[in-house]
């Protein structure tokens, strides 16, 4: 169970405290900052222990979610609700940032009053709360360049700060009340994260594709969502791996998700609730990294094109123990390593919907979370 | 809430800028008497003080700033901080909610920034019977946070609560129980007891939940009420629905943990329940079912037990052990000492299982500390899969995740062994978890694998991050204290990073060395002779420390060598850490010992050095020392023995895993991961010797089976589905469901306030079975969910 819950700023301001319990006084927060401030660089342990209660936390978005408990609390119920709570803010205020926090803080305030009942979680099922909750989001301005910073790519951490936020994605799930529609959009992320280490012969030691179909519908009132994916795609050992099929070693699907003809034609339908998080479409493979980098922008690449850099770095003697393993990063747009693909997207209109077809954005990225070649 | 209510706009409005070079520490400190008028502190001042002035003051002013009028400039004007709450005051008595709603808004806005508020209570509490849901809503807020306060204000606000209780619709008499049982008022105790009495026989299951909601907070308001709370959550615990359930639990876990016997007849039940609960309760009732599965069941393990010791090695010592192996295996056994598992066991097992699957971490570490502690040892392994796949998620998720790992790894090494790679570590994951995740790979190295893991550890070593790399010479160690057969690889490879150039790696190899060498220091004369000559370069305390106390150790290997070393240290005494001072005299006296002849003089200087040392622990050595070595007439009958004494045998150091000791928590709870107590954390029994009766736990059935009762339902759903759309103030939530249902009269996109309030209540009639249809739907939902690919259940077809 939680006794106290907080938002805080980067600089240890109180933007939200709900004290769940009545137990613990209301300092708590700022015995919490001096504890993550004290610690060098972003070393904060996950969990503390101060002054008798359990501070657990986690940082998004440049923000400090934490939560405290005094009794023996499931650490994973803990870390779970906490992220939990980071997508439902944004899905309720759109972006996660101190601004669009404070700016909202009783619609906070009220998600939390149904979440949380005497420090037990009660749901945190978007469709639940939804029907539940009556405040209005109050949109922030869309896109500063100070958010940047804070924005990673579907929440990873990613390196690359460059990586705008689509600052159309930006805005609330929920449209305000009264202002029926804007703009009908759904986007479709296919993304794809790779976990590669190669050996220093060229051979891979380890392969691991990460796979996501991530969603974020804009179409007010609830249409039927049908996607097709790639046919040959076969799941656990279900089918014979032959080749040119696509094996998947296990999939998981959000519970909206209508698998009726998924075995059969592979096609999702869902009726969506408002969705993820986006960024914007354009990018550039590069190569980069850490201190000692060296980078090598390609800024377009045909089909089919075998590009081939050699780069002779010399060393100065020393022992050979000074040159670590090369770690890539890089993202392909409009590529999955896999293979996995979109074959199609359809919208049911729904009746009432703003005039005109809604509008869909489908993107396919791979993404390098850790590609390390051995030397 | 106005944006001036926010301090760092405020300010920026000055947008007086500071000098650039003069950072804000090295202003004057804020000199402001605290009765002054704040408008006599120049503004850049004040931006200066904003970074390390007495906040307290400042954010007085900051309150009065910000709630006192619209303007900033007059803002600075007003000073009387009795009458800042004037205008919110105003606005909350008006009569447009929009104004109320707005006053509220700022007003839950300075709770949440932890201002007070609380002079506003009785302009605030008479909005509690406003008709508008927003302003309803945040009243609560209020009322909760401050009721403690004002008591008897507070209690004004009861009667509409108890007129809430009455109301038809399930959410109004919700929401009312919610609100009430939260106000911490101590002498509305007996209307708490009462409220919560009725509604757990509310015919809505909604109700019947938030009942269950109010126990733990009725009992810790006043915990005399115990015996009558668990008469309630006795009849709770017999509630059928899966939304009643897991709440139930959570106060059963609270108030009475210890009445195990309340559960044996709803045990069946809540097994069968488990699936459909919502996910958070899902995780209670995991953990409860485990404890209660602790005390009234035989360990299956048992008759294994006898035979653990010899059955460990070989059941998975070898590489790829196959499961079906280990079940004949645990099938063989069974033969010949006959154990069966209780059916309720392994009722408890298999419904379990499928939650392996959940999307929610919480709900899947319940199910993988249930099978670690209740299921066989050879049906234990199917959770190492879930484990595995959480490392997947949030970094956060994965640390938590990690640290039961490597308990599990330590007991049951063969169940992570074909997942090896998963725990390889990649470039990005943050410090913590490369050195969880080494802890993990250390705990699965076994002969066959340790080739593979010491070139993994290999590349490690070329990190960038000193930490890991520490972390990595320290798994070395263990490896080679662990397998025998890679002793001497492995101190060949740490001998070679003694010539790294970075100092902390090497400091750490010499600590890690030292330990290794206790073990066969005979065949490394060597090495110590190697690390003998890096006292000239190695700065590290800990470092020098180590070999110095291995030379020290070894001196008869190295004869020529260490009085030399003594020498050197003799010299440098003065400068070194304590740490190494006191090796400093150990090395002297084991040399005076030894080789008197060459280091009597030496031991007399260092001793004499140490004697006026400032740190007291340094001089009480060198007294100690110099009575039991050095003879004199007085010295007693020890002295005979110093050699003894200071050169016995001594064992070598076990390394061994900080996780070692770790499962006696029980896993995925707070004390495991802190590895010390929580408040609050609950033992996990040993099992019992003797199986407790199982008949306890029937239930003779009666009325209609379950599933007819489901299908009802389902019949009814397509009008109730058309019904929970009617939800006001969410206009177009799923119009295309709407179509379907008859009475779509009142969805209305844009009504005012209090035309919904009526359609609420209009419609509360039919509510309850709202309530009901959407928790059917709940079900189907994560029946899908559960089911993975298998169809979807037959309900959805109507949609």
């Amino acid at each position: 169970m939680i006794s106290q819950l907080f938002i805080l700023s980067s600089k240890g301001d109180r933007l939200v405290y709900r004290n769940f319990r009545g137990d613990g006084g209301d300092d708590v927060t700022d015995a919490f900052y001096r504890a993550v401030t004290s610690l060098p660089g972003d070393r904060a342990p996950v969990f503390m222990a101060r002054e008798g209660r359990h501070f657990v936390h986690v940082r998004h978005g440049g923000l400090y979610v934490g939560a405290t408990t005094t009794a023996d609390t499931s650490p994973f119920v803990l870390v779970e609700f906490l992220n939990r709570l980071v997508t439902l803010l944004r899905e309720h205020c759109g972006t996660l940032s101190e601004k669009s926090v404070s700016v909202n803080v009783a619609l906070v305030h009220e998600l939390l009053g149904e979440m949380v009942d005497f420090g037990y979680i009660q749901t945190t099922a978007t469709e639940v709360l939804r029907s539940a909750t009556h405040g209005e989001p109050e949109t922030t301005k869309a896109f500063s360049l100070l958010d940047l910073r804070s924005v990673g790519l579907f929440g990873a951490e990613t390196q690359q700060s460059k990586v705008a936020p689509g600052s159309v994605t930006n805005r609330p799930v929920l449209p305000p009340r009264g202002e029926q529609g804007g703009r009908s959009e759904v986007f479709v992320d296919v993304v794809e994260r790779l976990t590669v280490v190669i050996a220093a012969n060229g051979t891979p030691l380890n392969v691991d594709v990460q796979g996501e179909i991530r969603l974020k519908s804009f179409v007010p009132g609830g249409c039927e969502l049908r996607m097709g994916l790639t046919e040959e795609l076969s799941v656990g050992t279900e089918e014979q791996r032959g080749y040119g099929r696509l094996p998947l070693a296990a999939v998981a699907f959000h519970s909206s998700v209508d698998l009726e003809e998924f075995e059969q034609e592979r096609v999702l339908r869902v009726t969506p609730g408002p969705g993820e998080e986006l960024s914007s479409p354009e990018q550039t493979a590069e190569l980069q990294g850490g201190g000692r980098c060296l980078r090598w922008a390609i800024p377009r690449c045909q089909g089919g094109a075998q590009l081939g850099a050699v780069f002779r770095v010399q060393l100065p003697p020393t022992p050979p123990l000074g040159l670590g393993p090369a770690a890539l990063t890089f993202e392909l747009p409009a590529l999955t390593v896999s293979g996995l693909r979109l074959r199609w997207l359809r919208l049911s209109a729904p009746p009432g919907a703003p005039p005109g077809p809604p509008q869909r954005w489908v993107r396919h990225l791979t993404h390098s979370d850790s590609y390390v070649v051995r030397l | 809430m106005s944006p001036r209510c926010h301090p760092s706009l405020y300010w920026n409005t000055h947008s007086c800028p500071t000098p650039s070079g003069l950072s804000p520490e090295k202003t004057e400190p804020l000199t402001v008497p605290r009765g002054a008028s704040p408008c006599h502190i120049p503004t850049s001042r004040l931006q200066g003080g904003w970074h390390l002035g007495p906040r307290s003051i400042l954010v007085a002013l900051l309150g009065c700033h910000c709630n006192s009028t619209r303007s900033p400039a007059s803002a600075a004007l007003s000073t009387l901080t009795w009458c800042r709450h004037d205008d919110l005051k105003e606005m909350l008595d008006s009569n447009k909610d929009s104004l109320k709603l707005e006053a509220m808004k700022r007003i839950v806005a300075m709770i949440a920034r932890g201002k007070n508020a609380s002079d506003l209570f009785p302009a605030v509490v008479k909005n509690v019977a406003c008709k508008n849901i927003e302003v309803k809503k945040l009243v609560y807020v209020y009322l909760v946070r401050y009721a403690e306060e004002q008591q008897d204000l507070a209690l004004l606000s009861i009667s509409t609560f108890q007129r809430g209780l009455k109301d038809p619709n399930q959410l109004i008499r919700a929401s009312a129980l919610r609100v009430l049982s939260s106000i911490r008022v101590p002498i509305i105790v007996p209307i708490m007891m009462l409220a919560i009495k009725e509604a757990a026989s509310d015919m809505s299951p909604y109700v019947r939940k938030t009942a269950a909601h109010a126990i733990p907070k009725l009992y810790s308001l006043d915990s005399d009420q115990k015996d009558q709370l668990i008469e309630v959550i006795e009849k709770l615990l017999a509630d059928k629905t899966t939304l009643v359930a897991g709440s139930v639990v959570m106060a059963f876990e609270e108030v009475c943990p210890e009445r195990i016997d309340l559960i044996h007849k709803n045990y069946r039940k809540l097994c069968n329940l488990l699936i459909d609960v919502e996910e958070w309760g899902q995780v209670v009732i995991i953990n409860m079912l485990t404890r209660y599965a602790r005390t009234q069941f035989l360990s299956p393990n048992q008759n294994e037990s006898l035979l653990e010791e010899s059955a460990e090695k070989a059941f998975y010592g070898s590489e790829e052990e196959d499961t079906k192996d280990a079940k004949a295996e645990a099938a063989s056994l069974a033969k010949r000492k006959p154990y069966v598992m209780d059916p309720d066991h392994r009722l408890l097992l298999r419904n379990t299982k499928p939650l392996l699957q959940s999307r929610n971490a919480a709900v899947v570490m319940a199910v993988a500390q249930l099978y670690f502690h209740l299921a066989p040892k050879a049906e234990v392994g199917v959770i190492a899969k879930a484990l595995v796949r959480l490392l997947r998620s949030h970094s956060e998720v994965q640390y938590v995740v990690l640290q039961n790992v490597a308990t599990m790894s330590i007991k049951r090494r063969g169940m992570f062994e074909p997942y090896l790679k998963s725990f390889y570590i990649r470039s990005t994951d943050p410090t913590q978890i490369k050195i969880l995740k080494l802890e993990v790979l250390t705990n699965l190295a076994n002969e066959t694998n340790i080739s593979t893991i010491l070139r993994e550890f290999q590349t490690y070593i070329r990190s960038m991050d000193k930490d890991f790399v520490a972390a990595t010479i320290q798994a070395i160690g263990r490896c080679a204290t662990n397998i025998g057969k890679v002793r001497d690889t492995c101190l060949n490879g740490l001998v070679q990073l003694l010539s790294n150039r970075d100092e902390l790696v090497v400091a750490e190899s010499v600590v890690v060395i030292k330990k290794l060498l206790q073990m066969q220091p005979a065949q490394h004369s060597e090495i110590i002779k190697h690390m003998a000559k890096l006292t000239d370069n190695i700065q590290v305390p800990m470092a020098r420390a180590s070999i110095l106390w291995l030379i020290g150790e070894y001196c008869e290997h190295v004869p020529k060598i260490a009085p030399d070393v003594l020498r050197k240290m003799a010299k440098s005494f003065t400068n070194e850490e304590d740490i190494v001072k006191l090796q400093v005299i150990n090395l002297a006296a084991k040399l005076y010992l030894t080789n008197s002849k060459q280091s009597k003089l030496l031991t007399q200087y260092v001793l004499n050095l140490a004697k006026y040392d400032q740190n007291y622990d340094i001089r009480d050595r060198a007294r100690f020392i110099r009575q039991l070595i050095v003879p004199t007439e007085k010295s007693g009958a020890l002295n005979k023995y110093a050699k003894k004494l200071f050169l016995a045998q001594k064992p070598a150091p076990i390394l061994e895993s900080s996780f070692k000791d770790r499962d006696h928590f029980q896993l995925g709870s707070l004390s495991h991961l802190l590895n010390a107590k929580a408040v609050g954390y609950q033992e996990l029994p040993d099992w019992p010797d003797e199986a407790p009766d199982p008949s306890v736990r029937n239930v003779e059935v009666r009325g209609t089976p379950r599933c007819t009762w489901d299908i009802l339902r389902l019949g009814h759903l397509a009008g109730v589905l058309g019904e929970l759309q009617k939800v006001p103030h969410i206009p177009s939530l799923s119009d295309s469901e709407e179509s379907g249902s008859s009475s779509s009269s009142g969805t209305s996109s844009s009504s005012s306030e209090e035309e919904d309030e009526e359609e609420e209540e209009e419609g509360s009639g039919e509510q309850s079975e709202e309530k009901e249809g959407e928790e059917e739907e709940e079900k189907r939902k994560k029946r899908k969910e559960k089911g993975g690919l298998r169809k979807a259940s037959p309900g959805s077809a109507g949609r």
